[in-house]
Order: structure tokens, then C-alpha cells, then sequence
């Protein structure tokens, strides 16, 4: 595999970096990274670049962009909702890999509003085949409540220093940690309802949750708490990764996410050449 | 002069196609070329939108401008760990010949912000630059390393980041997200810049200005411009967040514009 930079697009305003096999060889599954928030499409310390090279090697094209008005993209002129934007981008972004590797089905990967722009696409794409959600939806649940507050219920001393601490914190403007981790408000029946739909397609899916957003998600179980009965479905794979932050800060949190994203994808979309030359 | 239309283009270029970069065009009488050196690690991630908007500020007068990665960083080839400050300023001299191969303009002033001004300054005579603009520049190594080790240490025991403490082996190697090899922690540690041959503007926005003297080690000729707000460059619960400064660009663009029509 190489890698090429593009301008692309409906209307030529996007950027991103391709994976590509070498000419001639065709594969099935692209694989397509959505922004993390607003970083550029190298991701959150280059773990867009890390985890495409890597997919790379194991023989999937890919590509890392920037959607519209985001990184080095810029804006498409049209009069869209952000959603319909969203959808527009990664068709474009889909139909490049479609074009240059020969790719007719993608994986969707995206983290935090990566995670929630891919799932928007993959409601409705029917070229999606599959998703990594990394810190996607997430639901306050009754078994969250639980677990977060009565273990601080146990220890008054621990409770007192937080509120004081909290309370001192309002005080100063600017004193409060910036948040890196924020739920948009879908409905957790919408989101419910959007799983089980992509499953009923057919869709594999790959929700990897990190101990980062702890304040919203704190246990395996509560995959299940958030989305009923489809997370057990075998189309369904879901990881909670307590040890690590959001945004994998540390090298070897960041390796074993890759390597997990890796294995996942050769179980559910084997490396499949699509034998025609271009 | 308005080429605010002109697209910017991906490429990659240099010995292997290794680097990546972003021509923003220009005119092609422009007085000169401005090459965007980045600085390292997250401060480049953190930097990233106000180089954008700097370069496209740049081509709208006119200027063309190229932004880059260098080999271990970005969208380059390489590495994290593989980055290494000899070949960053190497770099920095095969991006120079790139824009001006590109924009058809021979005469070229680097920007740089912290370590990229330290590599802009350390590649000014091979890269023959003909200007300097120094934002916050890093000119000894070792209280930088001191202070990455620092925010490091802090990042370990961060409890808005982990739900639990990690250990020591856990957080080994890197700083702030990125892995880092001993030979770079070594150049960073032996790093002292001289004042470049070339004209050098510093834009101070360092919030540990107090009783600091740029003269001491940029030299008289130096120009120092320091601007009110500081930037955050070291900040743990800050580490994720965008850096943006309009009056960043404003200097930066405004002291150009001086120099092309001296």
C-alpha cells in the first residue's frame, strides 16, 4: 500500500489521505475515519494516521479526511443541514476509495462526534457494511447510577472534598477542566431503534468504550442498559476499555485499540481481492 | 490582491514522496514565500487551525504559503518515534525548495511556533531564508524537555483523563501523547539556538514573560513583539484544546507586509 493525498468532493472542497493497494489490485472493504471532534484527520496524537498505516499492512485501503469546514477541508457552498453535509462528505469520501481502490462496501470508524457523524451515515448508506464506534451514544442508565454514586455514598470524606471542590471551582472563572466528551441529545430509544436496524441489515458492528467518559459509561453492562437486547447479537462486538482515557493519549493504549480495530475487521470483513484490474 | 479562490493543494513531495504538505497558491510577483514550519508533537495538533488560517490569511495578500509535516509527524511518512531534529530541519530546507519551486518565488521567510521556530532559526542559513518570525520559540532544550517530562508526570495521575492512576511504565517514552526516542530526548537536551544571520521578529505571548530578556539570547538586532494574551501552551486540562489567536496572524501577516514594502 501507498499513500496519496487528495482534494476531492462534490465540489472539490475536501481533503484527505488515501491507503492505497498498488495499481491494479482491487479490494472489497474500504475502511473511512470521521473526525474526532474538531482535530484534523490525523486524529488525536496521530491515531488516525497510526491505525490507517496499520490496516494498510493488513490490506485494506483506507482513507482519513476532513469533512466539510473541518481540518484542511473547506465548505461545499451548498445550503445543507450538518447532517445532510455529513452524509454528503462520506459519500464523496466512499465514492473516491470506490474509484480508486475499487472498494464497493466500507467500514465506517469514528471517535466521540466521529463516532455519532458515522453513525447518522450508517443508518441510511447502504454501501456501509460495518462500524467502529469508539465513545459513541452513551446513556446515564439506573446501573450507571449505581455504580458511580454509591461507592461515593461509602465514603462521606471522599463526597465532601468533591463538593468543596466543585463549589470552589465555580468561583474561578476558567477553573473548570475543558470538556473533551459531550452526549448529543438523540434519544436513547432513536439510537435503540437505529442499532437494531443496522443489525436487521445486515451491518457488523464495533463498539469500543473507554473508561475517558466515565461520567456517562462505567461498565460492559451497560451497553446492554443503553441498547437493549441487539448488543448481544453476534453481528455486535463491544469492548469497555476501563484503563484508558478518551482520546488514547498513551502509546500503548493506543496499540491495543489498533490492534483490537485490526483483529475485528479480519473476523468480519476478511481481506477479500476483488480479482479485476482497473 | 484577493486569490482567496485558489485552493490549496495536498501533496506529497521530497526524496521518497516522505513529506506531506499544503500549497496555498499565491501571486506570482509576490515579494516573497512563506514557509509555516510546525512546531512538534501536540503542539502541532494544537496549531494546526491557526497555520490554516495564517496561510490562507498569506495567499489572500497575495502571499503564497506552504504548510508541511515533518517525517515522523502528520500526514508525513514515518513514525512518532521516529522523529528526530536533524532530519526536522532538513525538512524544513526540502519544504523551502518545495514552495519555491511551486510558487515560483526565490525569496522565503519561515514562520514557526515554539520548536518549529527553533527549526526555522537552525536551517535559516542552509534553507536560506530571508526573514524570521518566531512565535514563542524554544531556544535552550533542556527546561522544555523539564517541562514536558512535567506535564508527563502530571498526565499520569490525571483524574479527569483515567479512571484510575497509571504507572510509570505506561507513561515511559512519550510526551503528551506522542512516543519519543532517546536519541530525541537527547537532542532536545543538548538544543541551544543561536540568533540566526537573518532578520528574526519574536511574537511573545509566553505567560511566564516576567523579567524575561529576549535580547540576551536572540540579539540585538531582533525585533520583539508581545502581545497581551498568553498563550496556554502547557496547561494539562488544555492539552486537547485548539490554540487560536487572531492577533497572532495580525502580527505575524502585518510585519510582512512591512517587510515587502521596505
Amino acid at each position: 500500500m501507498h499513500e496519496e493525498a487528495f482534494r476531492f468532493g462534490r465540489a472539490s472542497h475536501l481533503v484527505g489521505v488515501a491507503g492505497l493497494p498498488p495499481t491494479g489490485v482491487r479490494e472489497t472493504t474500504g475502511v473511512v475515519l470521521l473526525n474526532a471532534g474538531l482535530v484534523h484527520h490525523v486524529g488525536p496524537f496521530r491515531l488516525h494516521v497510526e491505525l490507517t498505516r496499520a490496516l494498510n499492512t493488513l490490506g485494506y485501503p483506507t482513507l482519513r479526511f476532513d469533512l466539510s469546514t473541518i481540518g484542511d477541508s473547506g465548505s461545499s457552498g451548498e445550503s445543507q443541514t450538518r447532517h445532510q453535509q455529513i452524509c454528503a462528505d462520506v459519500d464523496d469520501a466512499m465514492n473516491l476509495l470506490a474509484h480508486e481502490a475499487g472498494c464497493s462496501r466500507f467500514v465506517l470508524v469514528g471517535l466521540c462526534s466521529g463516532a455519532q457523524n458515522a453513525h447518522v451515515v450508517a443508518c441510511t448508506d447502504p454501501r456501509v457494511a460495518g462500524a467502529v464506534f469508539m465513545d459513541g451514544y452513551a446513556y446515564r442508565t439506573l446501573g450507571f447510577k449505581v455504580r458511580h454514586y454509591l461507592p461515593r455514598l461509602m465514603k462521606p470524606a471522599s463526597l465532601l472534598r468533591r463538593l468543596t471542590r466543585r463549589r470552589a471551582a465555580k468561583g474561578v472563572p476558567g477553573a473548570q477542566a475543558q470538556p473533551v466528551f459531550a452526549v448529543a441529545a438523540s434519544p436513547r430509544a432513536v439510537v435503540r431503534a437505529d442499532f437494531t436496524g443496522m443489525v436487521e441489515r445486515g451491518m457488523r458492528l464495533c463498539l469500543i468504550y473507554s473508561g475517558g467518559i466515565s461520567n456517562f459509561f462505567n461498565h460492559p453492562r451497560q451497553f446492554r442498559e443503553c441498547f437493549g437486547a441487539v448488543m448481544r447479537s453476534p453481528e455486535v462486538t463491544t469492548f469497555f476499555v476501563r484503563e484508558s482515557d478518551h482520546t488514547y493519549v498513551l502509546t500503548p493504549d493506543r496499540q491495543r485499540l489498533i490492534e483490537r480495530i485490526g483483529q475485528w475487521l479480519s473476523l468480519n470483513f476478511p481481506v477479500q481481492r476483488a480479482g479485476s484490474t482497473s | 490582491m484577493s486569490t482567496g479562490a485558489l485552493k490549496e493543494m495536498p501533496r506529497f513531495f521530497g526524496a521518497n514522496r516522505e513529506l506531506f504538505g499544503l500549497f496555498h497558491p499565491g501571486a506570482p510577483d509576490a515579494p516573497h514565500a512563506v514557509l509555516l514550519c510546525p512546531p512538534l508533537g501536540q503542539d502541532q495538533i494544537r496549531c494546526h487551525r491557526l497555520y490554516r488560517q495564517l496561510a490562507q490569511a498569506l495567499a489572500a495578500e497575495g502571499v503564497p504559503a506552504l504548510r508541511f509535516d515533518y517525517y515522523g509527524s502528520g500526514d508525513s511518512a514515518g513514525d512518532s518515534a521516529g522523529l528526530d531534529w536533524n532530519r526536522c530541519v532538513d525538512d524544513a530546507m526540502e519544504a523551502a525548495n518545495e514552495l519555491r519551486r511551486h510558487s515560483g518565488v526565490d525569496r522565503v521567510v519561515a514562520f514557526g511556533a515554539r520548536l518549529g521556530a527553533s527549526i526555522a532559526i537552525t536551517a535559516a542559513t542552509e534553507a536560506r531564508f530571508a526573514g524570521i518570525v518566531a512565535w514563542d520559540p524554544v531556544l535552550e532544550g533542556g527546561s522544555h524537555v523539564a517541562r514536558l517530562d512535567a506535564l508527563q508526570e502530571a498526565l499520569r495521575t490525571d483524574s479527569s483523563r483515567f479512571m484510575a492512576s497509571r504507572t510509570a511504565a505506561d507513561i515511559a517514552g512519550q510526551w503528551q501523547g506522542f512516543a519519543i526516542s532517546d536519541r530525541l530526548r537527547r537532542q532536545l537536551l543538548e538544543l541551544y539556538v543561536e540568533p540566526p544571520a537573518v532578520p528574526l521578529l519574536v511574537v511573545d505571548t509566553q505567560p511566564d514573560r516576567v523579567a524575561r530578556s529576549w535580547r540576551h539570547t536572540v540579539g540585538d538586532e531582533a525585533q520583539v513583539v508581545r502581545l497581551q494574551s498568553a498563550t496556554p501552551w502547557d496547561e494539562l486540562e488544555r492539552m486537547e484544546v485548539a490554540i487560536l489567536s487572531q492577533p497572532v496572524i495580525r502580527a505575524v501577516t502585518g510585519h510582512l507586509k512591512e517587510v515587502a514594502h521596505a
